[in-house]
């Protein structure tokens, strides 16, 4: 079976003192494009090394991931970083928007970076940020958003370029109940409607009722899986 | 690209108190170029003036042979036919007048005691004529009238050893062209002060007519040019030298800047002035960014991280970390030129004078001249000066490891 994500076996260990500390050891995990997963477990589990790994934005210690049929680890910087550009979405804890961008110039960016023209990058930001209900604060500049827009429009920012897979590293932890539910559920409907792959991590359990894919992360491995279970979180 | 610039634009302002101590700094640089700058430029430009005017005028005519041999004779280099040369000369578009001149040296006595002194012998109507002055320090200038006694004004170093004044009178005793001994008695119109003591000890000058007489010859050392404008010299000097050529005696022409060794120190201090302290706002300017610039990579490692993460090639950080600081170096240096060209007009109506200077005796006016060739120069030192301090917070900034700067609080 074809594979979007593959994580093989995968270790991260970083250096303390004159030690390691072992943040991942031994994890596997295989995603198949148009999933909605779920990375869940206590902090320190290893969840946003994993979503780093699979990002491309760190190197594992041992192990290999592959994204839709490339390994990673045998790429040069230059071309994992245009891998991110092309294929990947990133919705981040902090939202790290660009705050003298306005909600749909930071959602242009990925555009920017890809080299489209101004008049599709308008276009395309415009069409993201209906798809998660800010058209009207397009205008609008980070500060003046509330938390849960400001998160929205990082999602619109992740799939505005149509990406193979979005990570998203705790997305609802700065937001409160209400907004974490309506993220979840945004996501949830963007993958059903466009097909695209999500994985995020979290550690709220209300968020999880209706996340078909759960995979539960215990001091750096993987203790569960709920696909792997056979059974189905929805 | 227009957007990146619209970011690099904003993220300027983001901090705008801390831009603004940088645009402060960055704009006083340029002012601070610009006054000093524009003034040297007055005083360069007032010594070459003053230097032209004294005397040297814009281009000075001799033989060619005046500058491949001594003398053997006194002005056996000389021009001869003078006369015909300066007629050539004034019909010449810009030239305001021809002075001709003789350098002639001897001896002086006052009966008791003898001196030695270096002669200069003018036309004074073409020398008025041109605007060329004598610093006249008492009694008054030699003047064309034909009379009884011929006229001198000397030095006051030679005035005070051969104890004379005003109205005294002095024999000049000088070998003639054809080397014989000659004397002339002459009476005292002034005494002149040119500010060298080397000069004032020997300094003597008579009318032509007399030297010529003194030194039995009618030649002359050679002729003075005066323009209308020092811009005019080279072209001035392009026209003369194919009208000058085939006469019966090879001319040669200098132009005033191969004359004036004095103004020539003079200008190479006050550009190794100007450079050091163009050094100084430099590194001034570089010291102070770099630390800015690094607190500005710092507060923005987050979004740093993710813009990296977002696949944003590592060249894009150097070029918007750059264009930033080129930005603030533009703004600053724009705001410069504005508040330096300011000062300078309100120096320039307020009517301030410096003190003498060394040998002078009257204060010199400070006065700023607005130099384009200045505010280009100063505007472009500050901004490689914040372009250089960008490059270190620049690398810095797109070497940083994504997942590092996505956790830095």
């Amino acid at each position: 079976m074809d594979y979007l994500v593959k994580v093989e076996a995968v270790s991260r260990r970083f250096p303390l003192d004159h030690s390691y500390v072992s943040a991942l050891d031994d994890a596997s995990l295989h995603v198949s494009a148009g999933e909605f997963l779920a990375i869940v477990g206590p902090s320190g589990s290893g969840k946003s090394t994993l979503l780093n790994l699979m990002g491309c934005i760190d190197k594992p210690t041992a192990g290999r991931i592959v994204l839709d049929g490339q390994d990673t680890s045998a790429l040069k910087p230059a071309r994992l970083t245009a891998l991110r550009r092309e294929k990947i979405g990133f919705v981040f804890q902090a939202f790290n928007l660009i705050p003298v961008f306005t909600a749909s110039e930071n959602v242009e960016y990925p555009l920017l970076v890809q080299g489209v023209s101004a008049s599709e990058r308008g276009k395309r930001a415009a069409a993201a940020l209906e798809s998660v209900g800010l058209l009207s604060r397009a205008g609008q500049r980070p500060d003046l958003l509330s938390g849960g827009e400001r998160q929205r429009v990082a999602v619109a920012r992740a799939i505005v370029h149509r990406p193979a897979l979005v990570l998203a590293d705790e997305p609802t932890a700065n937001l409160d109940t209400h907004n974490a539910t309506q993220l979840i559920d945004l996501m949830r409907d963007l993958n059903r409607s466009l097909g695209l792959t999500f994985i995020f991590s979290t550690h709220d359990q209300r968020l999880l009722e209706h996340t078909p894919r759960i995979v539960r992360l215990c001091d750096g491995r993987v203790a569960s899986d709920s696909a792997a279970d056979g059974g189905s979180n929805e | 690209m227009s957007k990146f610039l619209l970011l690099a634009f904003r993220n300027v302002f983001r901090n705008r108190r801390r831009t603004m101590m940088t645009l402060f700094m960055v704009s006083g640089g340029v002012a601070g170029l610009l006054l000093a700058g524009g003034y040297f430029a007055h005083m360069i430009d007032s010594l070459r003036e003053s230097t032209i005017r004294n005397g040297l005028g814009h281009i000075q005519i001799f033989t060619a042979e005046h500058f491949q041999r001594d003398e053997v004779h006194v002005l056996d280099t000389g021009i001869d036919n003078w006369r015909q040369v300066a007629a050539t000369v004034k019909a010449v578009p810009h030239v305001r007048g021809v002075a001709p001149r003789i350098e002639f040296y001897g001896m002086v006595s006052n009966g008791q005691k003898s001196s030695i002194f270096m002669g200069s012998a003018v036309d004074p109507d073409a020398e008025k004529s041109l605007g060329f002055t004598s610093n006249v320090s008492s009694g008054r200038d030699l003047d064309s009238r034909p009379g009884g006694e011929v006229e001198a004004i000397i030095g006051a170093g030679l005035a005070k050893s051969m104890n004379v004044g005003v109205g005294d009178g002095l024999t000049l005793l000088s070998v003639t062209s054809d080397g014989a001994l000659n004397g002339v008695d002459v009476q005292i119109a002034g005494i002149v002060t040119s500010g060298v003591a080397e000069m004032d000890a020997r300094y003597l000058r008579i009318t032509l007519n007399s030297a010529q007489r003194l030194l039995q010859s009618d030649r002359i050392t050679n002729l003075v040019v005066g323009l209308d404008s020092t811009a005019n010299t080279d072209a001035v000097y392009d026209t003369l030298i194919p009208r000058l050529t085939g006469l019966s005696q090879q001319m040669k022409l200098k132009k005033w800047i191969d004359l004036a060794t004095y103004y020539k120190q003079v200008r190479t201090l006050f550009n190794g002035i100007f450079l050091f302290m163009g050094l100084i706002v430099f590194f001034m300017v570089l010291m102070s960014s770099v630390n800015t610039l690094l607190m500005t990579m710092f507060e923005r490692t987050r979004e740093i991280g993710a813009m990296l993460a977002m696949g944003t090639p590592r060249f894009w950080i150097v070029a918007l970390f750059m264009t930033e600081a080129v930005i603030i170096g533009v703004l600053g240096a724009v705001a410069g030129v504005i508040v330096g060209n300011l000062l300078g007009a309100l120096i320039n109506i307020s009517g301030l004078h410096m003190p003498p200077p060394p040998g002078y005796t009257v204060n010199i006016p400070f006065l700023v001249e607005h130099v384009p060739s200045l505010m280009i120069g100063s505007s472009l030192l500050v901004i490689v000066s914040l372009a250089f301090a960008s490059i270190l917070p620049a690398v810095r900034a797109s070497r940083l490891q994504i997942a590092e700067a996505l956790a830095h609080v």
